[in-house]
């Protein structure tokens, strides 16, 4: 599904470049998931927006569904963020202004694949029922959370990217939010990559990865990828 | 791949999601629209005056849908002054009748005063000799004279004994006449009975049949004969017809209104301009912060895949919506107000130019595309900058705070540059500054440049306030420092403040500066105590009796003649050179010994004149130029050792001492006599001119004149003051909209000072010091802008524009008023502002917790 080779990225800073990605391989099979740990300001999110197309690497090659994105202008990265990607972020990123019914939906409707069917059973599965009307400011922070999970998932995405997704949430409800995204991805066949700093909720994955000096390393694996 | 039909859906979604950010925000989207609408409609309403205005002078001297291409006057160039004997004559009327020549039909305009004081015009004419065409009612155009007059007989009553007097609205109510009053005028005479009806190009005059006004005004002659269309061999034929006392002239009103108002169109359409671009400024202001909050959205949308090319065609279908809905709103408003403000500019270019503008306002399709493309242009000229900020921003950049504060930092020096830009360019201009146009456009550039300025100045002005500050005062640094945060929103509206500010402060020293010039000139040159015109009064009686040397201490007869100079309107005078006015006539500059001079009369054939500045400036005649005026003996040369100020008159002016102008214009009317009274003895003065001929009513005493000459003055400048006061008003409205919305977007990190135990009157001398200081520099910028407005105002546009100098007069005290009519407007929209945070406050910090 997703494979990464030999992928740099820098940034230039007032005291020098800083190497954040130096030369990091990877590989995620269809419908697994995995966690990407380490320290802040290790590159976890980087590399995230490197695979979503929202920053370009320095060098290497990202491989997606075994085509390369090497050459991917603009209109390609939106079509394959549209229709194949999804992202859910530690702030939500949910649009304020429209209801959490018009929210779950916007994705699916932008990708031209509503299923009323599955949105029910999302709306249902992540407790929305009866929300619908509200607007994001009337919900609490895992509410939301979970708006933007049903909204990254209402499509069928190949793969979900997923930045500290419980970041803002309780230790309860960040369980419980992981929880859900790791079943419905799996239900869904979707694959999942996920950045969190949280070993506990790493191991919710199928596959953990340590990010360290711009390197990227296998921490562990569950029962079902071995 | 997408298929079409998905990327409309696509689009759709889009678009909802965007739009979805005014269904949330009904305060937001009522200020965008309040901007737009307020734009747009004081810009339409000056347009729509302006224009009908101008479609009025086409149809000039119209009389109820006759419209007048020739006229018939006295060859003698006397002008009509009311009275009878001048003009011409009723048998020369009836006798061109019987001759055939039914295109002609009499008029007779008169200004006379009421028994109150009040100066009054009649316009009257023979309904039944109008010409048949006329008598159908015009066709097209929309006028409001239609049909209705001349279908079944309800014009009887206006030209059958007791007649009817027709009175426009605006008129009735400003001498308090009601339907079926009779106005008093001075005596036992009554006008008709008033009607309050106004019919096409009747202005602010009051129509009757001239049969009334015959007997009313107790004359036996018309003001002039209206000739319709002539064919070449009815011209030549008319001509030969006409008596040895009267010429047919070609009407050139239209061409002469025209000409002598272009200006006044021009400072109208400029004051137009300023209150479109300060709606524009709050449009500006609502389009970039509704992009801005909705930055987050759109960083959203990018992330799920729309491509930039989506949400900017996206924004330029909400923009197209925004300006469909701004141009309708806004027009219907400007022609609301339009009609508010026609009556005071009528007024204006009615006592000012003589000009008769019609009373109802049409609205043309041209107008309403033009308006259109006003507003579009505006706002897209608004969405410019912020869009291409956007677009050039990557998707993770716009996510990033600091990111804003380099967008913002560089924008601050952009327009700091560009105003610098714009100053250089005034600069090389000035000089070749030649029309009130090119006036306009240096002015433009000096205001625009000051409004870029702003910000930096702004920025600079809280660095020195932070640096001057002492560490130890942490409140007051914090403060003052919280400027920066609110800068960024505010600089807009602070910038459509200082503009308008500065319009203010220059428009009202000009007003002010004219107001103090016209009134010294007045005291100077109505230096008499009575003026009188009678054609019945023996003057020669009423200067030798030796009874009236008890009251009378000087007098002075003048007289005149109206012709036309370098194609424009003129007026040649004969004065005595010995009358007290005579002697102190205000000139503006002379060859030296020029007005001793021109006492004194030349021996050379070619003769000493005093001009008007009109003429040094309009027709470019210098001092001692040698000038050519048409006499009744042919043309003549005179020599102009001075020019005389002659504030606010559209015409051409031309002194001369009374022995030149007689032997050159033997058969000149009188012009009326100024007497000069011994103390109070008006009792006496008075009853001396009744001995000698004169009627109760012939006379006016000084300071009514005076009265009424500024009474025109200040009519004449209530349109300014109206404008001024609208655009403080859209101003004031700017800065409320952003301060509504910084709250709105800063309210998070006033929950946060809240929680950290911040009271709230803290609050409010927290978020208001930064507010004062902001607002102070922005005055304090306004005062040598607006100086340079008043400045180039009194001494460039309106020497190219009108033709006459007077001198600045920069008062503290309407600074002062207009400072705290400011401050008093900033602290409503910020009480405003502070009662919105105090009302969502609790929620934001249950919002805050529920975050955390």
């Amino acid at each position: 599904m997703l494979e990464l080779i030999n992928v740099r990225k820098s940034f230039v800073q007032p005291d020098g470049d800083v190497h954040v990605l130096n030369g990091v391989d990877f590989n995620l099979p269809p419908g697994q998931s995995a966690a990407l740990l380490g320290e802040s300001g290790s590159g976890k999110s980087t590399l995230l927006h490197l695979v979503a197309g929202l920053d370009k690497p320095d060098s290497g090659t990202i491989f997606f569904n075994g085509q390369t994105t090497a050459d991917f202008t603009d209109t390609n990265w939106n079509h394959l963020r549209r229709t194949q990607l999804s992202l859910v972020f530690q702030q939500f990123h949910i649009v304020p202004t429209l209801t959490v019914a018009d929210n779950i939906q916007l994705h699916a409707r932008l990708a031209g694949k509503v299923d009323t069917v599955f949105r029910d059973q999302l709306i249902e599965r992540l407790g929305l029922g009866g929300l619908d009307n509200r607007l994001p400011h009337q919900l609490s922070g895992g509410q939301q959370q979970r708006v933007a999970i049903a909204r990254a998932l209402l499509h069928r995405p190949k793969l979900v990217l997923a930045d500290e997704p419980t970041g803002n949430l309780d230790e309860t409800t960040s369980l419980n939010v992981i929880a859900l995204l790791t079943e419905l991805t799996r239900e869904t066949g979707s694959s999942l990559l996920m950045v969190t700093h949280s070993h506990e909720m790493a191991r919710h994955l199928d596959s953990q990865w340590q990010l360290h000096d711009g390197s990227l390393s296998p921490v562990g694996q569950n029962q079902e990828m071995k | 791949m997408t298929t079409r039909s998905n990327a409309w859906q696509q689009f759709v979604w889009v678009l909802t999601t965007l739009l979805s950010h005014y269904r949330r925000h009904p305060g937001q989207t009522v200020f965008m629209a309040i901007g737009l609408m307020t734009g747009v409609a004081l810009w339409t309403a000056v347009q729509l005056i302006n224009d009908h205005a101008r479609s009025s002078y086409a149809d000039a001297n119209q009389l109820l849908g006759a419209q007048a291409g020739f006229w018939i006057r006295p060859k003698d160039g006397k002008r009509d002054g009311g009275r009878d004997g001048e003009g011409v004559p009723v048998a020369n009327y009836i006798s061109l009748r019987r001759a055939g020549f039914d295109e002609i039909y009499p008029v007779i305009e008169s200004r006379i005063a009421t028994a109150d004081g009040e100066l009054v015009t009649i316009i009257a004419t023979d309904l039944l000799a109008l010409p048949i065409d006329s008598l159908a009612g015009p066709t097209g155009s929309g006028t409001p004279f239609s049909n209705d007059l001349f279908t079944g007989r309800q014009w009887l009553p206006l030209i059958q004994p007791q007649y009817q007097a027709w009175y426009p609205q605006s008129l009735a109510s400003q001498l308090g006449v009601a339907e079926g009053d009779q106005l008093q005028l001075p005596g036992s005479k009554r006008l008709p009975p008033a009607i309050i009806q106004a019919r096409e190009q009747q202005g602010l005059r009051i129509f009757m049949d001239v049969g009334a006004a015959l007997s009313i005004l107790e004359r036996s002659s018309f003001s002039y004969l209206a000739v319709t269309k002539l064919s070449p061999n009815r011209r030549q034929l008319l001509e030969q017809q006409l008596p040895e006392s009267l010429v047919l002239v070609e009407n050139q009103q239209a061409l002469d209104l025209s000409q002598l108002t272009a200006s006044l169109h021009t400072q109208l359409t400029a004051m137009g301009l300023l209150s479109f671009a300060v709606g524009l400024f709050i449009v500006f202001n609502s389009v970039r912060f509704s992009l801005l909050v909705r930055q987050g959205t759109f960083t959203t949308l990018r992330e799920l895949g729309v491509s930039t090319q989506v949400l900017g065609i996206a924004i330029v279908v909400e923009t197209l919506l925004w300006s469909v809905f701004g141009t309708a709103a806004g027009i219907g408003i400007g022609y609301l107000l339009s009609g508010l403000l026609l009556p005071t500019v009528a007024a204006s270019l009615q006592t000012l130019f003589g000009a008769i503008v019609a009373s109802e306002i049409g609205l043309s399709k041209t107008q309403v595309l033009a308006a259109w493309a006003l507003t579009l242009g505006g706002l897209v000229l608004a969405l410019a900058a912020p869009m291409w900020t956007r677009a050039r921003m990557s998707v993770l950049a716009s996510r990033s705070p600091s990111e804003w504060w380099r967008v913002d930092e560089r924008a601050r020096w952009q327009l700091a540059a560009a105003a610098i830009i714009l100053m250089v360019v005034a600069a090389l201009l000035f000089p070749m500054m030649d029309t009130i146009t090119d006036g306009f456009v240096v002015l433009a550039l000096i205001l625009f440049a000051g409004a870029f300025f702003l910000p930096m100045a702004l920025h600079l002005a809280i660095l020195l306030a932070l640096s001057v500050l002492p560490s130890s005062s942490w409140q007051a640094r914090w403060a003052v420092s919280d400027a920066f945060s609110q800068l960024p929103q505010l600089r807009i509206a602070l910038m459509a403040l200082l503009l308008t500010l500065t319009a203010n402060i220059g428009v009202s020293t000009l007003v002010d500066s004219f107001r103090y010039a016209l009134s010294d000139w007045l005291d100077v040159r109505l230096s008499a105590d009575l003026y009188v015109r009678s054609d019945s009064l023996d003057i020669n009686q009423l200067r030798s009796s030796t009874s009236n040397k008890s009251w009378l201490i000087n007098s002075h007869l003048r007289s005149g003649i109206s012709t036309r100079w370098q194609n424009r309107p003129t007026r040649i005078e004969g004065l005595d050179v010995s009358a007290p006015d005579s002697q102190a006539i205000l000139l503006a500059t002379q060859i030296p010994n020029g007005f001793i001079e021109w006492q004194t009369g030349s021996n050379e054939t070619v003769q000493p004149i005093l001009a008007n500045e009109q003429v040094h400036y309009l027709a470019r005649v210098e001092l001692n130029e040698v000038v050519t005026l048409d006499t009744p003996n042919g043309p003549m040369l005179f020599r102009v050792t001075g020019f005389f100020h002659d504030y606010g008159s559209p015409y051409f002016r031309f002194y001369l001492p009374n022995r030149s102008f007689k032997s050159e214009w033997p058969a000149a009317s009188r012009d009326g006599i100024a007497l000069w009274i011994r103390g109070d003895n008006f009792a006496a003065a008075e009853q001396a001119l009744i001995n000698a001929g004169a009627e109760p009513g012939d006379w006016v005493r000084q300071r009514d004149i005076r009265r009424i000459s500024l009474a025109i003055f200040d009519r004449t400048f209530a349109i300014t003051s109206a404008l001024n006061g609208l655009t403080l008003l859209v101003a004031g409205i700017a800065l409320l909209a952003a301060l509504l919305a910084i709250h709105q977007q800063r309210l998070p990190e006033y929950a946060h000072w809240r929680s950290l135990g911040m009271h709230f009157s803290e609050w409010f001398r927290l978020v208001a010091v930064p507010l004062l200081i902001l607002v102070t520099v922005t005055g304090l910028l306004a005062l040598p802008l607006g100086w340079i407005l008043s400045w180039m105002l009194i001494h460039e546009l309106n020497v190219t524009a009108f033709g006459w100098t007077m001198p600045m007069l920069w008062s503290w005290l309407p600074i002062l008023q207009l400072a705290a009519v400011t401050f008093s407007v900033v602290f409503l929209a910020f009480g405003v502002a502070a009662l919105r945070v105090r009302a969502t406050l609790p929620t934001a910090i249950k919002q805050l917790a529920s975050d955390s």
